[in-house]
């Protein structure tokens, strides 16, 4: 389990993010190019990282005063089905990324979208279906 | 896999919640193996076996898969 302080830092850089995100929407005038929608992603990250770190302290913070719940969430978590379960969600989930994101890049190359941008996708798919092949090996060894 | 893992439960007077409590397992967990519809790991089915301080054999019954 990560540390508090963990949590702290996280809340303080989505507040910072939050807070330049929010600052840049007010002070530029006319923005041109990566600033029309850097201090809209800043904000949506300051808010997302915001929420996480304070969600896990606030939780933390409840459980403290509940040992039997916190014994309950912990057995929970490490429950083997359980495991088992997500790990196999995982499998099947990826196993239907792969043609839904190879139909996508099909669907974009012929939508004639910009050449970057279907670039960046392949790079991910491959990406992806590159790190699958890297943990089976792994995996192959430590098994 | 079939198992007596609920006959024993019952036998011992011990609810799901009660085995599942002592075998740190969430209660679906000990619901689903009583049903045969998850086999456990090994670790767990020596945990269930010491538990009920009996074999790993005496609760868990294996049968060969049929050919095909």
């Amino acid at each position: 389990m990560k540390k508090n302080s963990t949590y702290y830092v996280l809340t303080i850089i989505g507040l910072i993010l939050l807070a330049a995100g929010l600052y840049l929407i007010k002070n530029s005038a006319e923005p041109q190019g990566v600033m029309i929608a850097l201090p809209y992603i800043l904000v949506g990250l300051g808010c997302g990282v915001f929420g996480h770190g304070t969600g896990e302290l606030i939780s933390r913070r409840a459980l403290k005063n509940s040992p039997d719940l916190a014994k309950k969430i912990m057995i929970e978590q490490n429950d083997e089905r359980n495991i088992a379960l997500v790990n196999r969600a995982k499998g099947k989930a990826y196993d239907l990324m792969v043609p839904v994101f190879g139909s996508l890049m099909i669907a974009f190359a012929l939508m004639g979208v910009d050449l970057i941008a279907l670039l960046l996708l392949v790079a991910a798919y491959l990406f992806i279906c590159g790190s699958s092949v890297y943990y089976r090996i792994r995996y192959e060894k430590e098994m | 896999m079939k198992n007596r893992l609920e006959e024993i439960r019952k036998a011992r007077g011990l609810t799901q919640e009660d085995l599942a409590d002592a075998l740190e397992v969430s209660r679906q967990t000990i619901g689903s193996l009583e049903n045969g519809r998850y086999n456990p790991s090994i670790l767990l089915a020596f945990k269930i076996a010491r538990f009920f301080d009996m074999s790993i054999e005496d609760i868990f019954i294996y049968e060969e898969e049929k050919a095909l």
